[in-house]
Formats: structure tokens, C-alpha cells, sequence
């Protein structure tokens, strides 16, 4: 059996919240557009939300089961959970706070967090990312069966995110608990999660690793979550076996997904090549037109051509020598074009 | 136009502050320091001193004892009926004191709701040091239970939420969370409530008499003197806005780790540091 | 406009404040400062006329500061007698006498008899404050039967009769020291216990000198003093001069 079982059905403002998931000794990112109920779910695991049915089971142990009548209170669950501002009492110091669940492995998690030295501080004087690392000491104090996580980055600025995210990366590789992250930036459930859950409106609409989610979305949502290029437009098969697809300009390009009716297409900007003339591969799509925009990511820079983006390195932009309106030619496989329904 | 509304706002706050301020200042000088220092010292007002200050201390234990629990309770609990009871709560606040101390009869007099059952068991409340006790909670408690429930209310849900994913048992996240950062606001109501017992006059008199150094406080005192030893009554008077005075300091002057903001998110600077 | 509007504000204001002090051809309504005891009595004597009963030393005090009485009554001569000194009042004449009893509530349920059981363990005592005129006629005629000790078992000083009354009728206290006439107007609820001595127990009637009803105050006083008025004291309990 899994470390961490959960089923629950609960209504919520304007949608109800169905799903069953298992987390077993790793991470689960929950991703999708806020006010899915993602948080929701982390807190009735925690068990500070009732939901209306359920079973939540985690390390052998049964917390909820409202067929059987059972609900263990919060404080009685093995959990850790990170609030996404972090909830650290403001009236006690970090040491304060972090051994607030247990005074035994206070020291050690301080050690571990790399926050000894914060001891005496309170938390109004800290960092984003130091206050982030409090909030993970305090939670791992009492050795949780469950680590929950919502929304662990979005409290910090854009510079501190990435080293963070490298760092929690790491923590978590080492604890190897079943954890539970909350997030609605795909890139940081990339790096932080093997396995991923799209949640849209209560429900979960696809499951995979991270590649799996991007090689095939499920759905339009999926794709433009993972970061994807999408061409709306109508698909018919053709005699060749590759599938046509008009676009609203007219334009046709070619995928060797087969579906029939309206379909978006995704094109991940990383598998677009820019160049000034059309190669002459037939197994290429061709999108031609002005660059609207160049904005440097790293080195990396993004490419906006008529509806598409693509990203190419910048010693290719150096020595393209592309300026923006110039016209150049975009071309992605066909292969590389996965079509999703629409509705 | 405009120099004439600040000019409006000026004379309007010295208005304002003259009201307040002068009958007060009357009080220290209407009489001079020798007359108000030998009649401060009169065995009527130190009587008088003596069971404002008893009566009121013991009142306002009761008032904090049960007066916390209970506002959170209401300011945490959310069931049908709430809003009337914490309505119910507060309508001591607005009743004229003569009410008051008619109600209290009606419950605790000698043929009163209780008061029967009571005397049965050689029991009497009225007219008695314990009645100065009951009148004062009657009128104060709204005083602090208002206020203790929108400093409860003004704590950071999520952090009462982080306690008890942390282990802490309801009763723990109370002593631990809620009620050090409730504390400033529950000072305040405290202070609030404490003047309001002290200056407590109509429920008194109607409901426990009035004899020096049982159950006759500083204003049914000041009231008491007032036509036989006007020197007294005014001395009397000076000595309760001391009294007030001192308590407002204290609760202004309470120690700032008691003062914070409950909102768990303090944004700081951008990170900068390690 | 605005300007207007603010002019017309203050004209109201200024109206307001200045409209108590002109003379008028018109005569006010008289105002009778009387003590408590004199409330049932008085008010069926003269039911027009505006009345402001409490203990006699408080109204004493009230008319020294200002108050605007017309008539002072008392339950003694002692505040009469200072105001007048003190040029408040006119030469004050005596249209009344009373006598202080003990009174207990209908059901007696401390079982008094006398004035001696008052000072029995437990038994709960109400009387007048020292200085309104009730409290110090009670705590004379205590000393002069040489029952002071009932003074141990006080557990209220009222401010006024009514006060001591009110609080015997509810029987939050098992007796109190009133004037017969206060027994009278009560009824039924209260039981009067005679006392083994009295003190001499007058009540003068003075016209304020700062009064600006005088003649109407003459009335007031004539009718008090006169066949009427001592009819209706006697069928009250009063004695008579």
C-alpha cells in the first residue's frame, strides 16, 4: 500500500472537488489554475477541512473515513504542512518556532535547514527564503508520515526562487517522505516533482511525470500549463496518414496525431527552429512572418512570430543577427506536433 | 475657503478638548492641595477607596476569567445563532444603569427569580459587598467580551491553522497563539471595562445600598458627601480620575512584544542576505 | 449660498442660548423643591405644580448652587435654617410634624417585633444617610433609647426615605426606619412598628428669595398652611402645629 492514500468529494463555491490520488515515497506536485481546490486538498489531509466524504489513509494509519465515521483531529496527524506565507508565529523567536511541535530534533533541523544561526531572530526580520527554511524546519520537527507544501515558492521574489527551488530540491531527494506540493508554476513542479497532477476545476484531468505531461497533454490546459505553443484550428485526415490542420489564418500545418474537428495544436517553443528561409524538409511546418519581440531568458531567447513563441539559444540570435520585424521563417516537425480536442 | 474649514477643525478640537479637560482640572483646583490632601485621607474616602478597589479587582478577575474563554468561543465558533448571541453579549452596553440594577433585583432580590431559592439556603445577594461584585461584572463584562472578540477575531487564521498541524490541541493553540496575540486588544478591552466597573453608580446604589467601607465605592461616596462634606466628594472625585489616569497609562505603556500585528505575512525587503 | 447656510446655523444657535433669560408677561410654572417624605401628600395637594422631591439636604444643596426653585420644604429645620441664614430662603414656618417608626415588610420574615430584635445576629437594617434629615433623626432617637448597637446591623444609608422604604417593600432588608406617614402611603406592604421615643420631627416651608414666581410661591405656601392643605397632612399621618 502506498505511504499516503487520498479520496474525497467535497462541493466547493462553484464546483464540487472529486479525486483519488497516491503519493507513495516522493514527491506529487498538485498543479492547476488557483481555485481549483488543490489547497483544499492539502488541508483536509491535514484535517483542517472535513470534506463531505472521503478517505484519507497515510502510513499505515487511518485519518479520515466518513463511510466508517472516522476523523482524526489535526493535531493527531502525522503531518507536516507549509503554509504558503508560511504562518510563523510572529511573537516567537525562529528557534522558538521552530521547536514549537518538539523541542528533540529542533537543533538538528536547524542544522539541517541551514538556519542555526537564526535562532534568536524573529520572523518579521527575515528573508523570504529564510522564512521559507523556518517553515520547513518547523514542519519536519515531529518527523511527519506526510509533508504537505502549498505553494512553497510563490511567497518569494523571482531572484530568490530559483536558488530555492534548487535547494528544496535537494531537501527533499534527501528526506524521501511522501510529499504533497501545491503550485501553479509548471516549471517548479518540473524540478521539484517526479509525478504530476493536473487539478482543473475539482478534478484531476491528467497524471504523469513531468515529460509524459509535456510530450502529451491531455488537454489545451495541460498544454498551455506546461508551456506550450497553441494553434487553434481543424483537423481532417489526409491520404498521406498525417493530419491536416487549417488554422484560423489558412495556414495548414501537419501533425501525426490523428483527430478529426476542432483541435488545438502544441508546439513546445523549445522544438521551434528560426531561420531566415524555409528549409526545404517536407516533414517541416513552416509559420513565416515578422518578429514581434525577442526577450533574453537566461541565455536563452524568446521569439515571438506570429502566434508562436520559440526559444533558441542567444549565440543563435547573435549569429542570425535577428532584429525585431525582421521576417523569418519558424518551422517545428510534424512529428513534434501533438493535437489535443478542443471543446 | 479652505484656511477657514482648518480654522473650523482648530476651534472645534480646542472646544472639544476644553470640555473634557476642564471639569477635570476643576477637580485639582477647586479646593487648595491642603484641604484635598486632609480630605483624600478622611476614613470616608479611604473606605470608599478601599472597597472600589476590592470590589473592583475581585469583578474584574471574574470579567477576564470567564470574559476570555467565552469571547473565544464566540470569535472562533461559527454556528447558527452566533450573531444573536453575541448580540444578547453585548446588551448590557447599551442599558441605562438604573435597568441594570432593577434587573439584578428582579433575579437576585429577596423575591426575586433566584433569590428565593437563595434565601432558602440562607443566602442573600442584595446589599451586600457581593452585589457591588455582580453589578460591576453586569456592567463591564459586555465592555471587555466586545473587545476580547475582535482581537481574537483579528488573529491570523492560518496561524491557529499551522498550531494545530503542529500537534497543539485546541487548548495549547489558545495559550500559545491566540491569546499572546490577542493580548494588546484584550489590554485595551480590559482597561475599558475596568473604568466602566469603577465609575459603576445607578446598578450599585439600587442593588447594594450603600454603607462606608462595605459596600459604599468611590462614586456612591462622591454622591453620599456631596451635601454633607463637599470637600470630601470632590477629593473623592480627584482620586478616581488618578485611578483612571494610571490605567490608561498601563495598558498605553504595556510592553511591545505584546503589540503585534497578528498577520502571520510581514513582507520585508527583497532577500539580500545569506 | 453655502455662506447662507452657515449664517443661518448660527443665528439658531445663538437663539437657542439667549431665549431663557428674557423676562416674560407669561407666569412660569411653579417649581416646589420638597423632601421625599412630603411625595404622595404634596401631589395630590397640588397637582400642577412641578415638583422635585429627594432628601432635603440634596435639594439644600441644589438650591445653594442655583437651581431655579420657587418653595422649599424639609423634613427638619436645620437646612432651612442655613439657607435662610445663608440668604437663600425666607423666614421658613413650620405646617407639619411626623413621627419615625420602624416599618417591616408585610411577611416580617425576621420576625421583628420591637426595636430591640433590630439588633439581633443577621437581622438586615436600612435607615437614612447622616445628614439627609431621616438618617439623623434615626440615629438620635437610637442613641437617646440607648439602642445604638442596632447601627451594627446597617447594611445601607439611603439618600433618601423613599430609598429606605423601596428597599423594606422588596424585602431585601428585614426593616428600616421611616416616617409614619411613608408607612401610610405605602399600604399594605409594610408593617410600622412604634418606637419607645421620638424626637421633635418638624417640617418648615420657606419661599426661595431668588424666585421669580413670587406670588405664585405666596399661593403655594397659603395653600399648605391653610384649611386645605392641613386636611390633606393630617389624612396623610401628619401632625399638626
Amino acid at each position: 500500500m502506498d505511504p499516503l492514500h487520498v479520496s474525497l468529494a467535497h462541493p466547493l463555491r462553484s464546483f464540487r472537488l472529486e479525486l483519488e490520488l497516491d503519493v507513495g515515497r516522493g514527491t506529487l506536485a498538485l498543479v492547476g489554475p488557483s481555485g481549483a481546490g488543490k489547497t483544499s486538498v492539502l488541508r483536509a489531509i491535514a484535517g483542517l477541512l472535513r470534506p463531505e466524504r472521503g478517505r484519507i489513509a497515510a502510513d499505515g494509519e487511518v485519518w479520515l473515513d466518513t463511510a466508517a465515521g472516522i476523523f482524526v483531529r489535526p493535531e493527531r496527524r502525522s503531518v507536516g504542512l507549509v503554509f504558503q506565507e508560511y504562518a510563523l508565529f510572529p511573537h516567537m523567536t525562529v528557534a522558538e518556532n521552530v521547536a514549537y511541535a518538539g523541542r528533540e530534533r529542533a537543533d538538528e533541523l536547524l542544522e539541517l535547514l541551514g538556519i542555526a544561526g537564526l535562532g534568536d531572530a524573529r520572523p518579521g526580520e527575515l528573508s523570504g527564503g529564510e522564512r521559507q527554511r523556518v517553515a520547513l524546519a518547523r514542519a519536519l520537527v515531529r518527523e511527519p508520515a506526510v509533508l504537505l507544501l502549498d505553494e512553497p515558492l510563490a511567497a518569494l521574489d523571482a531572484h530568490t526562487r530559483a536558488r530555492v527551488r534548487a535547494e528544496l530540491e535537494d531537501l527533499l531527494g534527501r528526506l524521501r517522505l511522501p510529499t504533497l506540493l501545491v503550485t501553479h508554476d509548471f516549471q517548479d513542479a518540473a524540478a521539484l516533482a517526479e509525478r504530476v497532477g493536473v487539478v482543473v476545476e475539482g478534478r484531476i484531468v491528467q497524471t504523469g511525470s513531468p515529460a509524459e505531461l509535456v510530450a502529451s497533454p491531455a488537454s489545451p490546459f495541460v498544454a498551455d500549463f506546461t508551456g506550450g505553443n497553441l494553434l487553434r484550428g481543424t483537423a481532417r485526415p489526409t491520404a498521406s496518414g498525417l493530419t491536416e490542420v487549417t488554422l484560423a489564418d489558412g495556414s495548414r500545418i501537419f501533425s501525426t496525431d490523428l483527430l478529426e474537428g476542432h483541435v488545438g495544436a502544441v508546439v513546445y517553443p523549445w522544438e521551434v527552429a528560426v531561420a531566415r528561409q524555409a528549409p526545404t524538409d517536407s516533414a517541416q511546418n513552416h509559420v513565416t512572418g515578422p518578429i514581434a519581440g525577442l526577450v533574453p531568458v537566461a541565455n536563452r531567447v524568446r521569439i515571438r512570430i506570429g502566434p508562436l513563441t520559440a526559444e533558441i539559444t542567444a549565440a543563435s540570435v547573435e549569429r542570425l543577427g535577428l532584429r525585431p520585424g525582421e521576417p523569418v521563417v519558424a518551422s517545428f516537425k510534424a512529428t513534434g506536433t501533438r493535437l489535443v480536442p478542443l471543446a | 475657503m479652505r484656511r477657514a474649514f482648518e480654522l473650523g477643525l482648530a476651534v472645534a478640537t480646542g472646544l472639544a478638548l476644553a470640555f473634557l479637560l476642564l471639569p477635570m482640572l476643576a477637580l485639582f483646583l477647586r479646593i487648595s492641595p491642603a484641604e484635598l490632601l486632609d480630605a483624600l485621607t478622611s476614613e470616608v474616602a479611604l473606605d470608599a477607596l478601599w472597597v472600589s478597589l476590592k470590589t473592583g479587582l475581585i469583578a474584574h478577575a471574574f470579567v477576564l476569567l470567564v470574559g476570555t474563554p467565552a469571547a473565544y468561543f464566540l470569535a472562533t465558533k461559527r454556528f447558527r445563532g452566533r450573531g444573536v448571541l453575541v448580540t444578547l453579549v453585548e446588551l448590557p452596553l447599551v442599558l441605562p444603569p438604573a435597568v441594570a440594577g432593577i434587573a439584578l433585583l428582579a433575579l437576585f432580590g429577596r423575591r426575586g427569580l433566584l433569590g428565593e431559592t437563595l434565601d432558602a439556603f440562607g443566602i442573600q445577594i442584595p446589599l451586600t459587598q457581593a452585589a457591588v461584585v455582580l453589578a460591576v461584572v453586569f456592567v463591564a463584562a459586555p465592555f471587555y467580551i466586545r473587545q476580547a472578540i475582535a482581537s481574537f477575531e483579528g488573529v491570523d487564521p492560518a496561524l491557529i491553522d499551522a498550531s494545530r498541524t503542529l500537534g497543539a490541541s485546541p487548548a495549547r493553540t489558545f495559550r500559545r497563539v491566540a491569546l499572546p496575540l490577542a493580548s494588546s486588544g484584550l489590554g485595551a478591552g480590559s482597561a475599558l471595562a475596568w473604568a466602566r466597573g469603577t465609575g459603576e453608580f445607578g446598578a450599585t446604589i439600587m442593588f447594594a445600598g450603600s454603607l462606608q467601607g462595605v459596600t459604599q465605592t468611590m462614586p456612591l461616596a462622591i454622591y453620599a458627601q456631596l451635601d454633607l462634606d463637599p470637600d470630601v466628594a470632590i477629593a473623592i472625585g480627584a482620586l478616581l480620575v488618578l485611578v483612571s489616569l494610571t490605567v490608561l497609562l498601563a495598558v498605553k505603556l504595556l510592553p511591545s512584544w505584546t503589540r503585534f500585528t497578528s498577520a502571520s505575512l510581514i513582507r520585508s525587503a527583497p532577500s539580500g542576505s545569506s | 449660498m453655502r455662506r447662507l447656510g452657515w449664517l443661518f446655523a448660527a443665528a439658531l444657535i445663538v437663539a437657542s442660548c439667549g431665549g431663557g433669560d428674557a423676562p416674560s408677561d407669561e407666569p412660569e410654572a411653579l417649581t416646589v423643591f420638597a423632601a421625599a417624605s412630603l411625595t404622595e401628600v404634596f401631589q395630590e395637594l397640588a397637582p400642577n405644580v412641578t415638583f422635585n422631591f429627594a432628601g432635603s439636604d440634596e435639594l439644600a444643596t441644589q438650591i445653594r448652587e442655583g437651581a431655579s426653585a420657587d418653595v422649599y420644604a424639609a423634613a427638619g429645620p436645620r437646612y432651612p435654617e442655613e439657607l435662610a441664614a445663608q440668604g437663600f430662603l425666607e423666614a421658613p414656618q413650620v405646617f407639619a410634624t411626623n413621627r419615625l417608626v420602624v416599618v417591616v415588610p408585610a411577611d416580617n420574615p425576621a420576625g421583628i417585633e420591637s426595636v430591640d430584635d433590630l439588633a439581633a445576629d443577621g437581622v438586615r437594617v436600612v435607615i437614612g444617610a447622616e445628614g439627609v434629615p431621616v438618617g439623623d433623626y434615626t440615629r438620635s432617637v437610637l442613641e437617646t433609647t440607648g439602642a445604638e448597637d442596632v447601627l451594627d446591623n446597617v447594611v445601607s444609608n439611603e439618600e433618601d426615605v423613599k430609598g429606605v422604604a423601596g428597599k423594606v417593600v422588596s424585602g431585601d432588608a428585614d426593616a428600616g426606619f421611616v416616617y409614619i406617614t411613608d408607612a401610610t402611603a405605602a399600604g399594605d406592604d409594610l408593617r410600622a412598628i412604634e418606637l419607645p421615643a421620638q424626637p421633635l420631627i418638624e417640617y418648615p416651608i420657606g419661599i426661595v428669595t431668588a424666585s421669580e414666581n413670587y406670588h405664585a410661591a405666596e399661593g403655594f405656601v397659603e395653600l399648605v398652611l391653610g384649611e386645605e392643605g392641613r386636611q390633606a397632612l393630617r389624612a396623610a399621618g401628619f401632625g399638626l402645629p
